[in-house]
């Protein structure tokens, strides 16, 4: 693979932003008025804690040493942060990141497969659509997207909490495996597993389902252009021409999108996880929130936030693979 | 005179016979008859050229040969394929299935857009391998095939096949397109504006391959286009259209030397050459018909001088003019005594010669130039360093005031950037542009206080008008409120009215009358030929001294380019503004120099290698390059050295990032010997004309030169 200085500024973008992450939660605990140490201290002490006690406390859940100089409070803090070292949680003392360690693995596997289905589901309408030539399902599909666009998904989770889980009692109402499973690689266990999973991951399409509307929008590009009408002209199949020449190109803006998408998704998650009792990321946080557990928050928003810039990182380097024609080695006319 | 059986050959094997064949499209406004009964026998193995302008139904006369119009268009009519040794096939009548097998296989189609025809994300050895079993051939025997075409292509099959679409130059692309249209062995080959987007050079190469082409493969070939000279090239026979209808229909030589329709007549006349003196050249009056309201009677009675009553009630039939040789035109007998293909006499015409050289201070002057970009693209390694592109490389040139020079060249050789450099639009990397003695880029310091111009003067003294008309006017503003800008800008102290009058006189000054209507029009209520006229007014506008026309009118039609360079002629002699032209067009070029008495520059990656009058550069070019453009331009007459090979080594361009060595044409001059290639040569007065200079060895007599060996392809690897 060849690497330019394109390649490198994104690499450099990616690290600053990181950068810029830590050193603004840095700076929220330390230096803003009313910050999270403040906040902390008095919540503490109105819980009926002594001053000096809630203080040590204070210090040594946030990683905050107040007498420390500030340059160097904030290289300790940059090094701990990047050896994995969140703070503890001032709920359970236990460390951030191991919690937030059990709780990710969770939240990535419902939005993977929202991700995947969205990418089939898009590749499969642009495909179907240069089947009919546009016309029949061009209409169902603009309504579709517009309807589901209107609703936010965190309603239609309600819906269907409402109607499938507790009406019919379809699917579970809460949690993420069957109780009493032996987690591991077991048959009860992964199926409960998928079982628990497919209402999250039903409601988080719909946060998606812009992006059908976006391959709708390319397909009907596609459909119109040159190389499309020369392949018919060619005597291609209509699979070919489906799948190869419009799937394959209105693909490529939507690969992107859907990267772009995973912020969205976290940020979904957060509802979603506590409207479905799913213990992710999401529900993790939500609960951080509701009691103010400063280390599990900003825990929660770095590891958000990098992913998020880790995912754009993927989706820029990656793109000259699935398009010839974005960076990568080309040799413009020999 | 007229015959029932209208463009019928009686004595030759056609194999494709066409009976009344119309396309329709529904529309709101009504059916709109795109093609409208056309009955044309194609020969077998004949190169048949069909010309008509923009909007003329040429393009929808090609797809109906294939059954191949797009939705919601509707071909009837009847048209029948004779193959070779099978049974003939009415090709409207075909099941889907029958009718998949017979495109490509039977007629296969080469498109305009050869950019666009390829599926950007697959290699090309892709779309040859996805053809080859579409129609169950075999894929091992028919690669061996595809290497061999593109190998008579001259492209190398290898590299070509492994390669993505954006990784091939256009003309390239052309070629590979070409090639696996014929990678089935089609009988027929249907080629619409097949190098439209192309390089003359390119053009014309291509038009010579396709000559060995067709004998090899045996082809039959249709080759549709708006451009006159460029099929009488190739074409054996010409069909004319004009609003949907064939006009004229004849053997190539016939219908250029003695065109019957008056049409003909008028779009040969109006066709910009090199022979032609250019005194005969004239537009054609009036613009096409709207498909859905085509005129009465004869469709072109209202452009046509000849027309009577006769003519706005009847439609004429074919009438024979000779053998194989059909006109549609009550009067053709009349034509030629009515519109003379030969200038009147005339007194020979004042030219009144610049002056170029000492006399007078240049109002512009380059020295040196150069503009360097860098590029991305292609790094090798973490550290690469980026590539730079020269796309001006050491330009010097002075214009004088009411000045004209034309810059010609391929596209990418750099002649815009220069143009843009000159004009303080693109800031040089090196070198210097002066305007009227003071450099317009950096340091004015050597000029007197007094004198010095500010920046805002020489911004007004030096216009651009663009390339597409379109897309330079605002297209949310009414051409009032377009032309009042600059207006309000540089002369503050004109009132309302006075901008008002000022702007209606240049409207009625460029024929766009009744000006108050078009004042209050957008542009696009404009045609393209308006909006350039609107676009030419705004720069005027600011009397300017100098004015960049950057391919000013590629893009409007055939028969309206002419008027569009007498217009620009006009106001040049009325404003007293000097030119700076860039055109690809040889013809064109020769036009606007030879009428003004300007110079035209040829450009070669980013260098100047000759100038001069138009006499020395058309009649008695010096260096090759502009030998083979000047070869590479369609000309009118029917020529003997049809098929010759061209006079250049290669047809591609060589890489612009990696620019050969000495001289830059070495790669492909036919010229070359082993100095051209290790130093470039100065530039020299190429004959004892006035302001002609040569950049070759060869105008030098003493030059080593002489001596050296010829460079042969080994050297060039
Ligand atoms: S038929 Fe009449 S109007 Fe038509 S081209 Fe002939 S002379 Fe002109
Ligand atoms: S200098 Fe040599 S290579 Fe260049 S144009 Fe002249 S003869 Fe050809």
């Amino acid at each position: 693979m060849v690497f330019n200085n394109w390649r490198i500024r994104r690499v450099g973008q990616a690290v600053f932003t990181v950068w810029a992450v830590l050193t603004l939660s840095f700076a929220l605990v330390r230096l803003m008025p009313g910050n999270p140490m403040g906040a902390m201290l008095v919540q503490l002490e109105q819980s009926g804690m002594n001053p000096a006690r809630a203080r040590e406390l204070v210090e040594a859940r946030l990683s905050v040493r107040p007498d420390q100089p500030i340059p160097i409070a904030y290289m300790n803090y940059l090094t701990s942060t990047l050896q994995g070292d969140l703070g503890q949680s001032i709920a359970s003392g236990e460390p951030v990141a191991n919690e937030i360690a059990q709780a990710l693995p969770w939240t990535l596997f419902v939005m993977s497969w929202s991700l995947c289905i969205t990418f089939v589901l898009g590749v499969v309408i642009g495909a179907l659509m240069a089947y009919w030539e546009g016309g029949r399902l061009d209409v169902g599909l603009t309504s579709w997207a517009i309807l589901m666009g209107s609703i936010p998904f965190y309603v239609l989770a309600f819906l269907l909490l409402i109607f499938l889980s507790y009406r019919f009692g379809w699917f579970p109402t809460g949690g993420k495996y069957v109780a009493g499973t032996e987690p591991g690689f077991n048959l009860p266990f992964i199926s409960g597993v998928m079982y628990h999973a497919i209402l999250p991951v039903l409601s988080m399409l719909v946060a998606s389902g812009v992006a059908s509307l976006g391959m709708r929008g390319n397909s009907i590009r596609v459909l119109g252009s040159d190389y499309l009408r020369v392949a018919r002209l060619r005597g291609l199949s209509d699979l070919t021409i489906s799948s190869q020449y419009v799937a394959r190109n209105a693909m490529l803006p939507m690969y992107t999108t859907l990267l772009i998408n995973i912020g969205e998704m976290f940020g979904g998650s957060v509802v979603l996880e506590q409207v479905f009792q799913y213990k992710g990321l999401g529900y993790y946080l939500y609960r951080a929130v509701n009691i103010r557990d400063y280390p599990r928050m900003m825990g929660g928003f770095m590891v958000i936030t990098i992913a998020v810039v880790i995912a754009l990182f993927i989706a820029d380097m990656t793109y000259s693979m699935i398009d010839p024609r974005a960076g990568g080695a080309s040799n413009e006319s020999y | 005179m007229t015959t029932t059986q209208p463009h019928r050959l009686q004595t030759h094997e056609p194999i494709l016979e066409l009976n009344d064949v119309s396309v329709t499209f529904s529309m709101d406004r009504g059916d709109s008859r795109v093609v409208d009964e056309v009955t044309l026998d194609i020969e077998r193995n004949e190169v048949l050229g069909i010309v008509g302008e923009s909007g003329s139904g040429k393009s929808m006369l090609a797809s109906a040969l294939l059954d191949a119009v797009v939705d919601p268009g509707t071909v009837s009519g009847e048209i029948t394929f004779h193959p070779q040794d099978e049974p003939s096939v009415s090709v409207l009548e075909l099941s889907k299935a029958d009718r998949q097998r017979f495109r490509w296989e039977q007629i296969a189609m080469v498109f305009q857009g050869a950019m666009s025809s390829f599926n950007p994300v697959r290699t090309i050895r892709t779309h040859f391998v996805e053809t080859l079993s579409a129609h169950d051939d075999d894929i091992e025997t028919g690669m061996k095939r595809a290497a061999g075409i593109l190998e008579d292509l001259y492209l190398d099959p290898d590299r070509v096949l492994d390669s993505y679409p954006h990784e091939l130059s256009g003309g390239m692309k052309q070629r590979a397109l070409i090639a696996l249209s014929l990678v089935l062995e089609p009988e027929v080959l249907v080629m619409d504006e097949p190098t439209a987007a192309l390089d003359l050079l390119m053009q014309r190469s291509i038009i010579g391959l396709l000559e060995e082409i067709k004998t090899q493969y045996d082809l039959t070939i249709v080759f549709i286009t708006h451009d006159l000279p460029l099929v009488a090239d190739i074409a054996d026979r010409v069909a004319v259209l004009y609003a949907f209808e064939i006009a004229e229909l004849g053997p190539t030589e016939e219908i250029l030397s003695e065109p019957a329709h008056p049409y003909t007549r008028l779009l040969l006349k109006s066709t910009p050459n090199l022979q032609a003196p250019i005194e005969s050249m004239q537009p054609v009056e009036g613009a096409a018909p709207d498909p859905v309201n085509v005129p009465e009677g004869c469709s072109f009675h209202p452009r046509c001088p000849l027309a009577d009553e006769t003519c706005q009630a009847n439609d004429p039939d074919a009438a024979t003019v000779s053998d194989r040789h059909t006109a549609d035109c009550h009067h053709y007998e009349a034509a030629p005594g009515a519109i003379p293909l030969e200038p009147p006499e005339m007194d020979e015409i004042e030219r009144t010669p610049r002056h170029h050289g000492s006399a007078g201070e240049p109002l512009l002057s380059l020295d040196g130039l150069e503009v360097h970009f860098e590029t991305e693209q292609k790094g090798l390694g973490l550290f690469g360093e980026p590539e730079t592109v020269s796309a001006v490389d050491g330009v010097s040139l002075d214009i004088y005031e009411n000045d004209v020079v034309v810059l010609v060249g391929e596209s990418g050789c750099g002649k815009t950037t220069l143009g843009k450099a000159a004009i303080g639009l693109q800031e040089p990397t090196g070198g210097t542009v002066r305007y009227r003695g003071q450099d317009i880029y950096g340091d004015d310091s050597d000029v007197d206080a007094t004198d010095r111009f500010s920046a805002d003067e020489i911004r007004r003294a030096l216009q651009i008008v663009h390339q597409d008309p379109g897309s330079s006017l605002n297209p949310h503003h009414r051409i009032r409120s377009i032309l009042e800008a600059p207006l309000k800008q540089w002369y503050d102290d004109l009132d309302g009215n006075d901008r008002q009058s000022r702007i209606l006189g240049l409207l009625e000054h460029v024929g766009m009358t009744p000006a108050d209507d078009y004042i209050d029009r957008y542009p696009h209520q404009l045609s393209g030929g308006e909006q350039q006229r609107v676009a030419l007014i705004r720069a005027m506008l600011l009397n300017p001294e100098l004015i960049l026309a950057d391919e000013p009118i590629s893009a409007l039609d055939v028969s309206l380019r002419v008027e569009m360079m007498d217009l620009l002629i006009q106001l040049q002699e009325t404003f007293n503004t000097s030119y700076l032209f860039v055109s690809h067009d040889l013809s064109n070029a020769r036009y606007i120099a030879e009428k003004t008495g300007g110079r035209i520059g040829v450009v070669y990656l980013g260098e100047l290698v000759e100038i001069g009058p138009p006499e020395q550069i058309i009649h008695d070019p010096q260096h090759p390059y502009t030998r083979a453009l000047r070869w590479a331009t369609p000309q009118l007459t029917y020529r003997d050295d049809r098929a010759q090979t061209p006079p250049i080594r290669t047809i591609d361009i060589p890489d612009p990032t990696d620019p050969p060595s000495g001289c830059r044409y070495h790669t492909r001059c036919p010229e070359a010997r082993k100095v051209c290639a290790q130093s470039a040569p100065a530039t020299k007065s190429g004959s004892d004309a006035e302001g002609h200079e040569v950049a070759c060895y060869r105008v030098q007599d003493d030059h080593d030169y002489w001596e050296d060996a010829p460079i042969d392809d080994a050297d060039l690897d």
